[in-house]
């Protein structure tokens, strides 16, 4: 760079060759005039916090002393395609003026990145004439210096007719002329530098905001002894990962985990989004399914970019070690049973989040109910198994197992840091946001299930009616008549009454739909009606297959639980509705409480 | 439960009576969707209706679907009690346009 100022500064060979004879040397008057001039502008220069603000009265400074007419500063564009006039000294304004990079002679000096001098544009071929039409101004003669340092090429500097003395620009103009535009380069690079700085600050300031406010997004650190924990690893400052922990009133736990495709900014901002859906809509969803085809639903209904989101989402219930789970796209859990060291993978059966609206029916997307049997649920990111190890491969599924066998033994608190922990090398990024939850069924059950009140099929105690029927479509009207009977011995009105037979009705359907497959005399149902202090209970009996007690109980076995709009009205309208362990003979056993209301004469 | 097709002033009117349930409702849903198929409007009258379960339900509701799809008209008129009250505790009362009577019911623009 310094190197390149002394160069020119002994005339460049070019230019010598353009004059036509040398000039006359400075008087010692003049060389002193010429130093100061430097001087001075060198120093407003690099004493500048904005070049435009000193840029016009340099330009002017400039175009007095030389004797000209005009003088105008043009910087390159990012591109390095266009130039733009940013400051002008003369009688026309040209700021905002753009040309081709290659354009006319200050286009010539730009790419040559040599000093020119024309003292008759007439005879220059590259002369544009379009200015001057343009602004009715006759250019003459002009003194060009290119603005560059090092190989960064930054714009030109050029000073429009001379006036003065001879009315011919010399050698010491173009001289003097590039020595300023020297220095002006170094003050423009140094001011952009500095202003490419702050915005790098501005912008790390920013994301450490949003890092923040990310970060509160995710919940507390659970206690210790609370059965399901989470961890957040971001590879960068915003994560595209989270998780969520949301105890409800009934003690039961909404859980989820999620993974927005692609990284940075736009997936912190999906996720932040996602994750709001999530805990305001988990808190009237009934299961996973349905809440996981919400906010489906929601995303869809804004243009997410071709993002989309995988998500875990589940409610584990401590008292009964089941977890409902529903698996949208996203990697699979892992169930691992301590005592028989075995894993059980859970696998996606929805698609991703945010891609299509309305693809699951009124259900929402499949459950799976998971009893964890005391077992430990593994709900994890691709952060975790797509992590480089010590030997520089990837963990894989077979590394997560051996590292959840490693810490099986640990407290869950623990656990969860060490085995987040293994996988962050100690220097190096992570490759991605790492995020895990550890759901653990500590095996005790704090509610018994009740003992059914009828335990075979005897007619009990307290039975105000029992009804056996083909469970037939064309005999729920006869059931409805029965219940409403049975209803009208207890007392009951016709509101409490019209309740009750639309929770028999319904949990008869479910009886014929889906524990006898829909089809025709497929068995029977039995109905026992029965007065129970101040309730009245109805159970419902059927003679099919009895619900598959393996771990994983395919939603469609069950359908008579929480979900669609039938188990939704007959929860609605009685005080309890449950499965009980069925008698010797029955295949499945429901029972529907309902507070009775006697009418009021 | 029986199923009546008229015609108000370019409406279709269904009214259905009696109980709508998992026998009967198979045919209200498929001669909904015939309704659809030749009418841009169509009201479903159900004020004599003595009871509708969720299957009974499940046919309006994808007829409310297919209607939307098609920019056709579709409003439930003088729903009875035992209907609004399954209608209410889905939370379906304030999905369906419902109008006190058949006449206003076809008279709604929409």
């Amino acid at each position: 760079m310094e190197t390149g100022i002394v160069e020119y500064m002994t005339a460049p060979p070019a230019l010598v060759a353009a004059l036509p004879s040398q000039p006359p040397p400075l008087s010692a008057a003049e060389v002193k005039d010429h130093l100061s001039l430097i001087a001075e502008m060198m120093l407003v220069f690099s004493a500048s916090n904005s070049f435009d603000a000193v840029a016009k009265s340099a330009l002017e400074r400039i175009a007095k002393y030389v004797g000209a007419e005009a003088s105008s500063l043009f910087m390159l564009d990012d591109q390095g395609q266009a130039m733009v006039c940013t400051a002008c000294f003369g009688p026309v304004d040209i700021t905002g003026l753009r040309l081709a990079a290659t354009s006319g002679i200050v286009g010539r000096a730009v790419q040559r990145q040599e000093a020119q001098i024309v003292r008759d544009v007439r005879n220059d071929a590259d002369f544009g004439a379009v200015v001057d039409a343009k602004t009715g101004f006759t250019t003459k003669s002009i003194l060009v210096a290119p603005l560059s340092v090092g190989r960064e090429r930054l714009g030109a500097i050029e000073v429009i007719n001379k006036i003065a003395g001879d009315g011919l620009f010399s050698a010491d103009d173009l001289s003097l002329l590039h020595t300023l535009s020297r220095a002006a380069a170094l003050a423009i690079r140094n001011l952009r530098l500095t202003e490419k700085l702050v915005e790098q600050e501005r912008e790390r300031h920013e994301l450490e905001l949003a890092a923040e406010i990310q970060r509160d997004l995710l919940p507390q650190p659970s206690a210790k002894e609370f059965p399901i924990h989470g961890i957040n690893v971001p590879a960068r400052a915003v994560s595209g990962d989270f998780y969520d922990i949301m105890p409800m009133p009934d003690g039961r736990i909404w859980f989820n985990i999620a993974d927005v495709s692609g990284k940075g900014m736009n997936a912190a901002l999906l996720m932040a989004k996602t994750s709001s859906l999530f805990r305001c809509l988990a808190k009237s969803a009934e299961h996973p399914g349905q809440l996981l085809n919400a906010i489906n639903n929601e995303l869809c209904e804004t243009n997410s970019h071709g993002m989309f989101v995988t998500m875990v989402g589940g409610i584990f219930d401590p008292s009964t070690g089941i977890a409902r789970l529903t698996n949208a796209g996203h990697e699979p859990p892992l169930l691992f049973n301590l005592t028989r060291e075995s894993f059980l993978e859970i696998p996606a059966d929805a698609p991703p989040l945010g891609i299509a609206a309305g693809i699951a029916g009124p259900e929402g997307f499949p459950v799976v109910d998971l009893d964890l049997k005391g077992g430990t649920l593994y709900v994890f990111t691709d952060g975790l198994t797509e992590a480089t190890t010590f030997g520089g491969g990837m963990l894989g599924i077979d590394g997560v197992r051996a590292l959840i066998r490693d810490h099986s033994e640990e407290t869950l608190d623990l656990r969860i840091k060490n085995i987040a922990g293994a996988v962050k090398l100690p220097g190096k990024p992570l490759r991605d946001d790492l995020t895990l939850i550890i759901v653990e069924d500590n095996g005790v059950r704090t509610t018994e299930t009740k003992p059914p009140a009828v335990v075979d099929l005897s007619v009990a105690a307290g039975v105000v009616l029992r009804l056996r029927v083909p469970a037939r479509a064309d005999r729920l009207k006869m059931v409805r008549q029965a219940t409403e009977q049975a209803s009208a011995y207890c007392g009951c009105g016709p509101e409490w009454t019209l309740d009750l037979v639309m929770a028999v009705d319904e949990a008869c359907q479910n009886i014929i739909r889906h524990a006898y497959g829909g089809r025709d005399d497929a068995g029977d149902i039995v109905v026992d009606f029965v007065k129970e202090g101040d309730s009245l209970s109805v159970l419902l009996m059927d003679f099919a297959e009895p619900v598959d007690p393996s771990p994983i109980r395919s939603r469609d076995l069950n359908d008579v639980r929480p979900g669609g709009l039938g188990v939704h009205l007959i929860k609605s309208v009685t005080d309890d509705a449950r499965f009980l362990p069925p008698p010797p003979g029955v295949g499945n056993l429901f029972k529907l409480t309902k507070r009775l209301a006697p009418k009021v004469n | 439960m029986t199923f009546e097709v008229r015609d108000v002033n370019g409406t279709a009117v269904v009214a259905l009576t009696g109980d709508v349930d998992l026998q009967s409702s198979p045919t209200v849903r498929q001669r909904l969707l015939e309704c659809l198929d030749k009418n841009k409007r169509l009201v479903v009258d159900l004020g004599a209706v003595s009871y509708i379960d969720s299957s009974g339900v499940a046919s309006l509701v994808e007829a409310f679907q297919v209607s939307r799809k098609r920019s056709s008209y579709f409003a439930l008129a003088s729903v009875s009690p035992a209907a609004m009250r399954v209608l209410s505790l889905a939370r379906l009362d304030k999905v369906f346009t419902i109008h006190a009577d058949v006449t206003a019911a076809t008279a709604a623009q929409g």
